[in-house]
């Protein structure tokens, strides 16, 4: 086994090959916010971002704060007929669970609260681990791994334009302002993309390559 | 250029490390590596037409039943993007016509186009190949949001108490096109389109 992963250490630190066209190059070797592209598709073949590590980490913990912001506090004030009401990100998937909305309920929460928080729970332990230059175990990459499987899956940004076009086939009927959840949430987007784009996955992948 | 495969190499698609015996494990994240994705064409396909059922299921069907002291109205995509255009919210039904209906169906048609422009060997440059690829992975789960608008109208309404707001058989049927068609997408593995072209090389 150690003989093998001596074998496969030696492989990657000498060649990459392109994950788009498949050619294979010897490796070059980059610094920090260096990146290479591939000459035979101009994909890009590494991209070691500026301080990917400590720039995930801020950014995924903003976004902790803000979720817990955008699930617990009322998302909406409605008021309808002297009637004033708020309803919260979990309100609104319990309402949808108990009016037996049940796939609806279900596939929400998932795409739009469990997704985004495992995002945000694996860039944030994943990253301070890089950070601190320690290595990843099996369960680390495994989640890892989920996590980038999930990222299309995630879609806080959709169910924000979602909710803006129900607001306005609802508008005649109630009068609705967007609560602090909404202004968290609406950050929260940005703060997650904006994490995803200093995330740098080679940098990340390289770091668990050299500490296995 | 010599690729990777010709020289026995498998390229994990997840963490982007080689290795030299294809088919085994990834030591590195855990992922199974092969040459190239296996059926990858024939799994782009099969959820491909599952997909093309799921959207015209989703297009017949009412995705949301509106209950009020009036009668209840069953309304299908096209007719919310309808009410909208009758609203005077012109930009909103624009929005949500092009998410619900040109997003699925200009995705449907271009990976049908790549998988048959791959299997007929038709003289298209690789590069744009790719760039469609990559353009509908982009786009495709944008047309979630007619799923969450209802979903966000039921919870909404619920407080209301004169209407009820109940999803339809059609949003199910929409929402698993949008998702089954986002898998195909995601068997599409790139370096296939590299074999088969005959430019470049």
């Amino acid at each position: 086994m150690e003989a093998r992963k001596q074998v496969l250490t030696e492989l990657n630190q000498t060649y990459i090959a392109c994950h788009v066209c498949d050619a294979l190059w010897r490796r070059p070797q980059l610094g920090e916010a260096e990146r290479a592209v591939c000459t035979c598709c101009g994909a890009t073949l590494l991209n070691y971002k500026w301080r990917s590590a400590q720039r995930t980490v801020a950014l995924t913990m903003a976004g902790l704060i803000l979720f817990m912001v955008a699930v617990t506090m009322p998302f909406l004030h409605l008021e309808r007929a002297g009637l004033f009401n708020q309803i919260s990100m979990i309100d609104a998937i319990g309402i949808l669970w108990l009016n037996e909305m049940y796939t609806l309920s279900v596939a929400s929460a998932f795409l739009v609260l469990v997704f985004p928080l495992l995002q945000l729970l694996v860039f944030f332990a994943v990253g301070l681990l890089h950070l601190l230059r320690y290595p990843l175990t099996y369960f680390h990459t495994l989640t890892l791994r989920l996590t980038y499987m999930i990222e299309p899956w995630s879609m806080a940004e959709i169910f924000m334009v979602g909710v803006i076009v129900s607001l306005v086939k609802i508008g005649k009927l109630a009068s609705i302002t967007p609560g602090p959840a909404f202004w968290a949430m609406a950050s929260l987007i940005v703060v997650l993309m904006m994490a995803t784009s200093v995330h740098s996955r080679d940098a990340l992948w390289e770091h668990v390559r050299s500490t296995k | 250029m010599i690729s990777a495969r010709e020289n026995n190499l498998a390229l994990c698609r997840i963490c982007h490390s080689l290795t030299d015996i294809p088919g085994e494990k990834c030591l590195v994240c855990g992922g199974v590596v092969h040459l190239r994705d296996p059926h990858s064409l024939q799994k782009v396909m099969a959820f491909w037409v599952a997909g093309v059922i799921a959207f015209i299921f989703g297009n017949v069907f009412p995705i949301m039943i509106t209950e009020s002291l009036s009668g209840s109205t069953h309304s299908t995509i096209i007719g919310g993007v309808v009410t909208l255009v009758h609203h005077g919210s012109y930009f909103i039904a624009l929005v949500v016509f092009v998410a619900s209906i040109v997003v699925p169906v200009i995705k449907f048609i271009v990976i049908f186009f790549l998988v048959v422009s791959i299997k007929g060997n038709w003289n298209i440059s690789n590069h744009q190949r790719h760039r469609v690829h990559h353009a509908i992975e982009l786009i495709g789960r944008w047309s979630m949001i007619d799923v969450f608008v209802v979903a966000a109208l039921a919870a909404l309404v619920q407080l209301g108490g004169i209407i009820v707001i109940k999803p339809g058989v059609g949003i199910s049927a929409f929402a698993l096109s949008v998702a089954l068609t986002m898998i195909s997408a995601m068997h599409y593995d790139s370096r296939v389109i590299w074999d088969a072209g005959n430019d470049e090389h």
